[in-house]
């Protein structure tokens, strides 16, 4: 029994190192906000990260998160409490830290369709447009339970999503992207065109409520005063975590062996007496499902929806985060995420040049990384099992 | 390990870089906002934005009278809504910040205009022309020192059934922006006794206008009028060149005006027409000054059309901070009461709502490479004619 867990422990240890010092880093660039610091640290980062690979140290802590992903999942959660905790009263890092989580959550529906099911979709942003969209209108016209209108929300964006079943199903590859593309300007152009929806001008949206608490207001306890946008981060956190389990769970059952192997061969697939179309619609709707719902709790949160922040260069960026983490990989997207997301708003300092240091700073990463950067490992069924 | 050596020695050698800070001064630091597109289509006019606000601050700190040491800080929000609203929270929820000058894209303002009310921080938008931004709420926070699409397109309309055009055609971009110029410009002109013969709304990424500017073409217009940014306005100029379009004038709103479209064109660019808000920076009364020190900073980018806006919204916050101390609410208070204040565009008075009612409008045309205001043109005094100008 003593060596069993002290194996655990020795296996749970690289893991856990790596999401602390991940953690002290981000809250370090998150305070920072002298130009030379922050470019400085940025550099010191990506130092880092080059030399612990060099140094090996990765193949150990992949092999942390193989074998307890468990206990570092939770460890992640609490650490991000922890930083969120740490700007307890900084409305913008708030802000930040919660679109961090929701476009984790949407990407990772992304990923069951793009890095599962291998069924493309260009429109992401605009999926998660429906859910803002949703929180919008339910909330100025109906008095439904916001707790609801989350799942309203996702339900929209899967119930709109099978609009594009039929071509999305009779299309493969590159030209089941280029509907979701004639789709995404499509639902640009729909919401800009329609009054009823406010137009190009866009939607406010009042503030979320649950259990006759208001979700706007700023929380005391006793002293100490919380940012509004603690509650949505505390919201966001239950979201992403609900969803990942649930995506990690897929993967592990035989739906995702299932989605797998359509993603691999179809017609393989096919010969082994898997349902194609069956497989491809959960995936495509699921995924919509995740992303409407992402959507309509960020729509709850910018207080504003706009046709402008659902555009194809936005459902571009999630595609983004997805390469960038690896795809098929949910630790790696929401790696991705924290980059795609907090490097470009700490480079405002350098105003103009920044998306040109950003993109480079992507082209890097996918030069000397083409699976992005934490690439899919093979299925684990057995924690400690090694061939 | 000699690898780990030598980044260890990076390492240090960057952390000294960033040590290294400016002298103190004994003056109180007192922090300002900026926000404005820095990147993407229509950075020429937020990067001029930017310069001129940065002019107002450091012409501030040079001068010796002044209480406070003023920084700005300048934040991108990208034309986009989504951005808009996380740096202007990001501004606003910094209580270090005083006051503001935001904005250049009406669809950001609009979007960010609950975030400056909820966080109570003053601004003052130097360049969107929406009117909803001041008129849709009555925030006492926003102000805007720029005139709006209203007035911009009760001239327009007036100029151009003066010079005898009757027939128009719109091509407008399906943003606030576009939609707006359409709606008002139509009711402007029917006053004004013209008649739209029919319009296109675009979206405001599009590359190709073929299929518009050919429709356009079998309804014989006189007039292209078009609601939109340069960007766009340079590729239907363009278009319009190949589709044999030549006899018709393109009106363009405030934003085409700027050199971009211009340098986008070359020679086609002749002739085109543009309206804005205020006069040009030359005729204004403190212009000469200001295009001078502007100048004198040497800054990469020209201020373009609403630099002196930027300008002088700037300098509204640094007076209002001057005169009542760094105080959010005591400046929110002091830019509403702005009656007659003297600035670079003119005299600025806000009304209840926050907005200037003061609007000079000026018409421009290109000639020979260059926005010429209309009075002064050689159009105007007939030497040279518009296409199709009777």
């Amino acid at each position: 029994m003593t060596g069993k867990s002290k194996t655990s422990v020795a296996s749970i240890l690289p893991g856990a190192v790596t999401l602390v010092l991940a953690t002290v880093y981000l809250i370090v660039l998150l305070r920072v906000e002298n130009q030379a610091t922050i470019l400085a640290l940025l550099g010191v980062g990506i130092a880092a990260v080059v030399m612990a690979n060099w140094l090996g140290w990765f193949a150990s802590v992949g092999q942390s998160f193989g074998e307890r992903e468990g206990p570092l999942g939770l460890l992640a959660v609490g650490l991000a409490v922890v930083v969120a905790g740490y700007f307890h009263g900084d409305h913008f890092v708030l802000l930040l830290l919660c679109t961090v989580l929701l476009y984790t959550l949407a990407t990772l529906g992304l990923n069951l369709q793009f890095g599962f099911a291998g069924v493309l979709n260009f429109a992401g942003a605009s999926f998660f447009g429906i859910g803002a969209y949703t929180a919008a209108v339910l909330n100025e016209h109906t008095s439904i339970p916001h707790l609801f209108v989350l799942l309203i929300g996702g339900g929209m964006a899967a119930l709109i999503g099978s609009l594009l079943l039929l071509p999305v199903l009779r299309t493969r590859g590159h030209y089941a992207a280029v509907v979701t593309i004639a789709f995404a300007l499509l639902f640009k152009t729909f919401l800009e065109v329609n009054d009823l929806l406010g137009g190009p001008q866009g939607l406010q949206v009042k503030s979320m409520v649950l259990f006759g608490w208001s979700f706007n207001n700023n929380i005391e306890i006793g002293s100490l005063e919380l940012s509004f946008y603690f509650a949505y981060f505390i919201a966001s956190v239950l979201l992403l975590v609900g969803a990942f389990i649930l995506v990690r769970r897929l993967e592990r059952s035989w739906i995702g062996l299932n989605l797998d192997a359509l993603r691999l061969d179809e017609t393989a697939a096919q010969c082994f007496g898997l349902n194609i179309v069956r497989w491809k619609v959960t995936a495509f709707l699921l995924g919509n499902f995740l992303i409407g719902v992402a959507g309509t709790l960020q729509g709850f949160v910018t207080g504003f929806v706009q046709p402008n922040s659902y555009t194809f260069a936005d459902s571009l960026i999630f595609v983004s985060i997805l390469l960038l983490g690896g795809i098929g990989n949910p630790w790696g997207v929401a790696v991705a995420t924290i980059i795609v997301v907090i490097v470009p708003e700490k480079l405002q300092v350098i105003q103009e040049y920044r998306f040109l240091l950003f993109s480079s700073l992507v082209i890097m990463v996918l030069l000397f990384r083409p699976d992005g950067l934490l690439p899919r490992s093979v299925r684990n069924y057995f924690p400690g099992w090694r061939p | 390990m000699k690898k780990l050596d030598i980044l260890a020695a990076v390492a240090v050698g960057l952390l000294a870089l960033s040590a290294s800070h400016g002298p103190t001064t004994a003056k109180d630091k007192v922090k300002v906002g900026f926000i404005g597109s820095l990147t993407g289509g229509t950075s020429a006019n937020g990067l001029g934005g930017r310069n001129s606000a940065d002019l107002a601050v450091r012409l501030r700190n040079a001068d010796s009278k002044a209480k406070y040491e003023y920084e700005m800080v300048a934040l991108d929000d990208e034309c986009k809504p989504n951005i808009g609203v996380q740096v202007a929270t990001k501004l606003a929820a910094d209580r270090e910040i005083i006051a503001a000058a935001t904005h250049y894209c009406s669809a950001v303002a609009i979007a960010t205009v609950d975030t400056y009310h909820k966080f109570r921080l003053p601004v003052v938008v130097w360049g969107a022309v929406l009117p909803d931004i001041t008129y849709r709420n009555k925030y006492p926070e926003v102000h805007r020192v720029n005139g709006t699409m209203i007035n911009q397109n009760e001239l327009n309309a007036s100029l151009l059934t003066k010079l005898g055009y009757k027939r128009f055609a719109v091509i407008h971009d399906t943003t606030d922006y576009g939609k707006g110029h359409f709606k008002y410009f139509g009711e402007a002109l029917s006053k004004a006794g013209g008649t739209i013969l029919g319009s296109f709304g675009v979206t405001s990424d599009q590359q190709d206008f073929t299929a518009e500017l050919t429709q356009i073409k079998s309804l014989n217009p006189e007039v292209i009028y078009f609601g939109g940014l340069t960007p766009i306005g340079v590729r239907i100029r363009a278009q319009m060149d190949r589709l044999g379009l030549n006899n018709i004038v393109l009106d363009g709103t405030s934003g085409i005006k700027s050199d971009a479209y211009i340098q986008g064109l070359g020679k086609l660019a002749e002739g085109s027409l543009s309206f804005l808000e205020g006069a040009p920076a030359e005729r204004l009364p403190g212009g000469k000054f200001f295009l001078e020190k502007y100048n004198a900073q040497n800054y990469p980018n020209p201020p373009e059309a609403y630099g002196a806006f930027a300008f002088a919204a700037m300098n509204l916050i640094l007076d209002a901070i001057e005169a009542h101390g760094p105080d959010r609410k005591k400046v929110q208070e002091a830019l509403n009461k702005t009656s007659k204040a003297n600035s670079i565009v003119g005299e600025i008075t806000f009304d209840d709502h926050g907005q200037n009612t003061v609007p000079i409008i000026t018409a421009y045309v290109v000639q020979d490479g260059q926005w010429v205001v209309w009075e002064d043109s050689e159009y105007a005094q007939g030497k040279r004619k518009l296409p199709g100008q009777k």
